[in-house]
Formats: C-alpha cells, sequence, structure tokens
C-alpha cells in the first residue's frame, strides 16, 4: 500500500516536471525559428554590408498594451535596419504591475538591468541618484515635450526619462445620472453635499469603494493635498520635508474623505479596483474618485457609459478645487547599458513624429508632444479643461512609505480601527521617518 | 568497518544533489542575510554602510514589527491546532473506508498541488463574489460579513484557506503513519475489550508519534513563515491587522521605504524565533517518542 502511495506522487512529480519542461522547449523553439525567419529576410535586403547586430533589453509596466507595443517595437527593428543596417533584437518583458517594482529592483541589484526600464515618475530622484538613469536633457524628442509636463520628468535641472503617461484626473462621474438628477459637477464641498443629495433622492448611490487595494483609497489623499495646498498652503510640502509642517495644517481634508465614505457602495473593502471599475460603469455608483486609467476597464464593461471628469472639491474655496496633473510613468535608459546609443535611439524613437501618434493613442495615453495630434477621448477632454484653464496643479511628490501609509491608513479609517487624530500622528510620523531615512 | 564507510559515503552521494541545492539556495543567502542585515542598504544603491546592531535595536520599538510577530503567533497557534487535528480525523476516517480509499486520498490532497498564492485567489472570487451572491439571492445572510474588512472573518478566512491548502498534506504523512501501525496489535487490544475511542487514543495514537513529529515540525516551521495565503487573500489589511512578519518584512523591503538592511534584520530574527521554537518542539516530542 504504501510502496503504492509512494511511487504514485513519484510518477505525478515527474510528470509535473515533464510538462514544465516540455512547455519551455516548445517555446524556445518557436522563438528560435522566428530569429531564423528574420535573419533570412535579412539577408536578402542587406547584400552590401553585414548588419551590425544589437540586442536590447526592455522592460515595462504596462501588461494591458503588450500587443501595441510589441508592434512598437518590431517597426523599431525594421526601421534601425532599413535606416543604419543595424539589426536590433529586442526582448521585452511587461511584468504586471503590482510586481514591476520589486523585479526591477532585483534585477538592478542582481547587475541584469534591462537597457530601457520603466519607472514611477515619483521614483526618479532615487533612481537618479542611485546613476541608474542616463541624462536625457539634450535629446531631441525631449525638446518636443510640454513643458509642463516635462517639469514632471525634471531632477536638479536633467531630464532623466521620457514621459509616457501623463494623466489629468480627480473624480469620474457617470454623465447620465448627473443628468437625471438634474445636476452640475460640483465647484465647491457645500454643492458637493448637495449633489450627494440630489443623487440619493433618485435612488443612487453617489460614491464607488473599492479600498481592497491600498492605492485605490490613497487616491482621495492625493487629490484633496493636491487641491488643498495649492489653493491655500503652496509651501507645506516644502516645510513637510524640513520636518516643519503637519498634517494638523490640512486636516480640513477629511471633511471631504469621511463624505465619500458616508455616501459610498457597501462591502468596498472586497472590492478590488478592477471589480470597482466594471462596477461602476454598470450603475453602481454615480461617481469613483480614481484616475482616467481606469476608463479602459469602464468602457469595455460598458460601451454605452458617458464618462465625465470633475475635480474634486476640498472646502468652499474654489481655487482648491483642482485636477492633478501628473506623470506616472517614465522610460528610462541605464546609464551603463551596453548597447547604450541604440536604447537612447529607441527613447527617443517612442516620441518619433511619424509613428509616435499611432501608440499613444492605441494606448490610450494622453498627448504630451505638440507631435500628438490626435482627438482625445471626451473624458480627456473634460479634465484638460481644467488644465487649460489653469487649475491644476503637479501631482506632490510624497514619499512613497508615505503614499503607502496613506493608503492603510484610509483602509482603517472606512473599518473604523483608527481616527482622524491618529491617523494626522501617524502619518507625521511616517514622514519624519522618511525624512530621517533619505539624509 | 569498510564496509560501514562505504554505506555512509553512497547514503552522502544519495543526498550531495538535494544537499548542494539546500547549500546553494537557503544557506549562502541565509549566511550573507545575516552581514546585510547590519548594514543600511536600501536594494538599489551600490553603496552601503556597515551600521552594527542598530537595525536591531531600531526593532525593538517598532511597534508594527510586533504587532505581525503577535498576529503571527496567534496564526501559528490555530492552525497548528486546526490542521493537525482536521488531517488526523481524515486520515483516520479514509483510513477506515472500504471502497474508495484511493479516490478521497487524491480529493483531499488536491489542494496541496495547487501553489496557495493561486489558492488564495481562488478563494478570494469565493469570499467576494460567491458569498454575497448566496448572502443576497438565496437570502443566507449569515454569510454578509466583511470578509477583509473585519479583522475576526479576516483571520477566519485565513485560517480556511491555510488548512485547505496543508490538512492534505499532512493527511498523507499521518496515513503512513496509521498504515505502519501492526494490526495484531490492534486486535490484541479489541480481545480486551477496547472500543473504538480507546483502541485509537492508547494504541494507535501513541504509535505514530513519528508522523505527528514530522507534521507538527512542518506546520510550526511553515505557518511561522506565512507570506503567500495572506498576501492574496487580504494583502494584510485593513491596514496592518493581518499582517504576518513574512508581509512586514515583504513591504519593508519592495515598498515604502526600501531598507533591504532593515528587512534583512528582521527576517534574521524571524529565523531565530522559528529556529528555538521548532528546537524545543522537536527536542519534546522526541523524547515522547523514545518513551515508548
Amino acid at each position: 500500500m504504501k510502496k503504492k502511495l509512494v511511487s504514485m506522487m513519484l510518477l505525478l512529480a515527474m510528470t509535473l516536471t515533464a510538462c514544465g519542461n516540455g512547455g519551455e522547449n516548445t517555446s524556445a523553439d518557436s522563438k528560435a525559428g522566428e530569429v531564423e525567419e528574420t535573419a533570412s529576410v535579412e539577408e536578402v535586403s542587406s547584400e552590401t554590408a553585414p548588419a551590425k547586430e544589437v540586442e536590447l533589453n526592455i522592460m515595462m509596466s504596462f501588461p494591458q498594451y503588450m500587443d501595441q507595443w510589441e508592434d512598437y517595437c518590431d517597426q523599431f527593428e525594421a526601421k534601425m535596419l532599413a535606416e543604419e543596417n543595424v539589426k536590433v533584437t529586442i526582448n521585452l518583458e511587461m511584468p504586471s504591475a503590482d510586481q514591476y517594482d520589486s523585479i526591477l529592483q532585483a534585477r538592478l541589484t542582481g547587475d541584469d538591468t534591462p537597457d530601457l526600464f520603466t519607472i514611477q515618475a515619483n521614483n526618479i530622484q532615487t533612481y537618479a541618484n542611485a546613476g541608474y538613469l542616463t541624462d536625457l536633457t539634450n535629446e531631441e524628442s525631449i525638446a518636443k515635450v510640454y513643458d509642463n509636463v516635462k517639469e514632471t520628468v525634471t531632477v536638479d535641472g536633467k531630464v532623466m526619462g521620457v514621459p509616457i503617461e501623463s494623466t489629468a484626473w480627480s473624480v469620474l462621474y457617470n454623465k447620465q445620472m448627473f443628468e437625471d438628477a438634474g445636476i452640475t459637477p460640483p465647484e465647491t464641498l457645500d454643492e458637493l453635499k448637495a449633489v450627494c443629495v440630489a443623487l440619493q433622492e433618485k435612488g443612487y448611490t453617489p460614491f464607488m469603494l473599492a479600498f481592497q487595494e491600498q492605492w485605490v483609497p490613497q487616491l482621495m489623499t492625493a487629490v484633496t493635498l493636491g487641491g488643498k495646498t495649492t489653493g491655500d498652503i503652496p509651501d507645506w510640502l516644502e516645510r513637510m520635508y524640513k520636518d516643519e509642517a503637519s498634517y494638523e495644517e490640512v486636516r480640513e481634508i477629511f471633511d471631504v474623505i469621511n463624505l465619500i465614505m458616508e455616501n459610498g457602495t457597501k462591502r468596498a473593502m472586497e472590492e478590488g479596483s478592477e471589480v470597482g471599475a466594471a462596477d461602476f460603469a454598470n450603475g453602481a455608483a454615480a461617481m469613483f474618485v480614481q484616475g482616467t486609467w481606469s476608463a479602459n476597464t469602464i468602457m469595455t464593461t460598458n460601451p454605452d457609459m458617458q464618462l465625465g471628469v470633475f475635480a474634486l472639491p476640498v472646502n468652499n474655496n474654489p481655487e482648491c478645487t483642482r485636477i492633478n496633473l501628473a506623470t506616472s510613468t517614465v522610460l528610462g535608459v541605464y546609464a551603463n547599458g551596453l548597447e547604450k546609443e541604440v536604447a537612447i535611439k529607441f527613447a527617443n524613437y517612442v516620441l518619433d513624429d511619424n509613428d509616435s501618434s499611432a501608440l499613444f493613442q492605441a494606448c490610450g495615453f494622453n498627448p504630451i508632444s505638440s507631435i500628438h495630434a490626435f482627438e482625445t477621448a471626451s473624458w480627456v477632454q473634460d479634465a484638460y479643461k481644467y488644465v487649460e484653464e489653469g487649475r491644476s496643479y503637479q501631482d506632490l511628490v510624497l514619499p512613497s512609505s508615505v503614499t503607502d501609509e496613506q493608503g492603510r491608513l484610509l483602509q482603517e479609517l472606512y473599518v473604523g480601527s483608527v481616527d482622524i487624530d491618529g491617523i494626522i500622528e501617524r502619518l507625521d510620523g511616517a514622514f519624519k521617518e522618511a525624512n530621517e531615512l533619505s539624509k | 568497518m569498510q564496509s560501514k564507510r562505504k554505506q555512509n559515503f553512497s547514503l552522502i552521494m544519495f543526498a550531495l544533489p538535494a544537499l548542494v541545492v539546500y547549500a546553494v539556495f537557503k544557506l549562502y543567502p541565509a549566511v550573507t542575510g545575516i552581514f546585510y542585515s547590519m548594514t543600511n542598504w536600501n536594494g538599489l544603491s551600490k553603496e552601503y554602510d556597515f551600521i552594527g546592531l542598530k537595525n536591531f535595536r531600531e526593532m525593538l520599538s517598532d511597534d508594527y514589527f510586533w504587532q505581525s510577530v503577535i498576529f503571527t503567533i496567534k496564526y501559528v497557534v490555530v492552525l497548528l491546532v486546526i490542521a493537525n487535528v482536521m488531517a488526523l480525523v481524515l486520515a483516520v476516517t479514509v483510513e477506515s473506508v472500504k471502497k474508495g480509499k484511493g479516490f478521497f486520498r487524491t480529493i483531499f490532497c488536491l489542494p496541496n498541488m495547487i501553489s496557495m498564492i493561486i489558492g488564495g485567489y481562488m478563494w478570494r472570487f469565493i469570499f467576494y463574489k460567491v458569498l454575497y451572491y448566496m448572502a443576497d439571492n438565496w437570502g443566507w445572510k449569515f454569510l454578509d460579513q466583511s470578509w477583509v474588512g473585519d479583522t475576526r472573518y479576516a483571520f477566519l478566512s485565513i485560517i480556511i484557506v491555510a488548512s485547505w491548502g496543508c490538512v492534505g498534506y499532512l493527511m498523507i504523512i499521518y496515513m503512513a503513519g496509521l498504515q505502519g501501525v501492526p494490526t495484531h496489535l490492534l486486535e490484541a487490544a479489541e480481545l480486551d475489550g477496547a472500543n473504538g475511542w480507546k483502541k485509537f487514543w492508547n494504541v494507535t495514537f501513541p504509535l505514530i508519534q513519528p508522523a505527528l513529529t514530522v507534521c507538527l515540525f512542518w506546520t510550526l516551521n511553515s505557518s511561522f513563515q506565512v507570506f503567500d495565503v495572506i498576501y492574496s487573500l487580504t494583502g494584510g489589511g485593513p491596514g496592518r491587522a493581518t499582517q504576518s512578519v513574512a508581509v512586514n518584512i515583504y513591504e519593508e523591503a519592495f515598498r515604502g521605504n526600501i531598507r533591504y538592511g532593515y528587512a534583512t534584520a528582521k527576517s534574521t530574527v524571524l529565523f531565530l524565533i522559528i529556529l528555538i521554537i521548532t528546537a524545543i518542539q522537536l527536542k519534546t516530542t522526541q523524547s515522547k517518542e523514545e518513551e515508548l
């Protein structure tokens, strides 16, 4: 009996490993096939001189746009072969966004750094200081970037990466429901309260809450802090970095956060960001504090959705009601890469005069340069209207530990295990600790 | 003597591949980890300073870390009891059925074949969608709980998923133990008039002590390092309410302030805790085995 059991388990283990190996082999084979194919094509096209071979490793955090970027890499390979007789082979990797940072860090420390990699704009300073990024200030592509976007990727006067994803965002809302309730986007906190009442009278839940992933509740602090400080206390963040300010000064932001939580959907802790976006699209609530990056999910779920964007009011000072303008993802060139020259060419190609527009449009990225001449979606236009009116603010760059802590604390506030005083104390503490560590 | 040495040599040769893997992927990182735990390395920059025991001193006043230690101990105790009792009950039951033993054994062992991170995501769907569906549509209101938002229910769901994952594995070990119990002893006990429970408690249970030792050791060791279930199910939330030590270490190393050095110091402490507790456990259960 025992023997039978053991042999059964062994057999199972063997089949499992065999399957694993089999899978790998086939993928390797097909890759080898591809390479041969391209090689034979190249033989025909470049009879004069043998093409120089270059291998580029690129890692990006957009698994949802894998196809678009793969096509773009193919275009780059073709362009390099045709124009410069360089045969580029690009290995494109797209780890999922929530594990991206840890994978990148492991690669950096393991001396296996990709030639190009995307990073969060908030982390540019850290990566630049550690010496991983190439200065791109004088590259042709950077010259084409809008000035207010260029600012978001500048460290100590040097542009350290190509901005890719730039968004203007605050609150998404369902235009149909607003029309139904006879209301327009609010400009002040009192108006927002009135909006909540009007929506509830019509039987709509005002706010969509999806708090399972900490970054989603964190968005509430991001927009309220940005509006409040830009409108009322512009030097707050600067003083925070010098340990001279406190969250006590921005206590007001919790008025609107409480209002959102009181008027939100149930079971927020069990709702992930994607599910939340889908539920919002299906009419679970009228407003959702979420960036326009989730528009893709929303419009796929409900193509008839009339999606709009308005700036979240913080108090009754309309000066504080502003939209967040942020560059979230930046493409950096590894400073010590073997093929740095080609890597920089790829970075420039991302903002190519002829091809870039199509890529940005296909991925739903917002225009960041004058070369991007394409019609944007209506909700993007909503948001950029605020930007044109000068009612935007540059995304606040907080230490990432403080950003994380805000997300956690808002979860705790929602389940009732912490009060506003506790939040202020712990956020001040987290900020001090981050300041201490960055010295 | 000669043959004995030869035998030892061949034994070592058999164990060598495993030993090499163990040394390269476990022992070496563990030893270098002790060095890194005395640095302020942030995982990114190529330079870092040796700061001695400063990380360990800081840990003493790190409330979040100790909270996670307490949570982990609670988790270990509850899982240890629940998983082992359930595994033993299952093993005895499956062992005693006449037909379809192989079928039940396979069924109960299946969850163990799935990576716990995948199992966690599967269960997340059950907790967040299926249970609410049943609560809303079938009127099973007792299921309408905040499975992540309420710490008690979050803990319960973690325990459910974790025991679902490991009970099958423990059951196999117990079954192997049960099959080693000589039938003549059981028959003798029966002749002496022992009933089912007495037979189990006085004859079978003492004889499966070795299996118990292995199972307790395994649950202690693995549940102290629990990460995947919690990470996939609650992410340590709400806030830090369900953060185990391993999740706390992960967050310290890969998120927020990115402090590899400090995180390594924490894992060194976790290593010591596990070492001490499993050593005590092995000593006591082994001495019990010897009594027999």
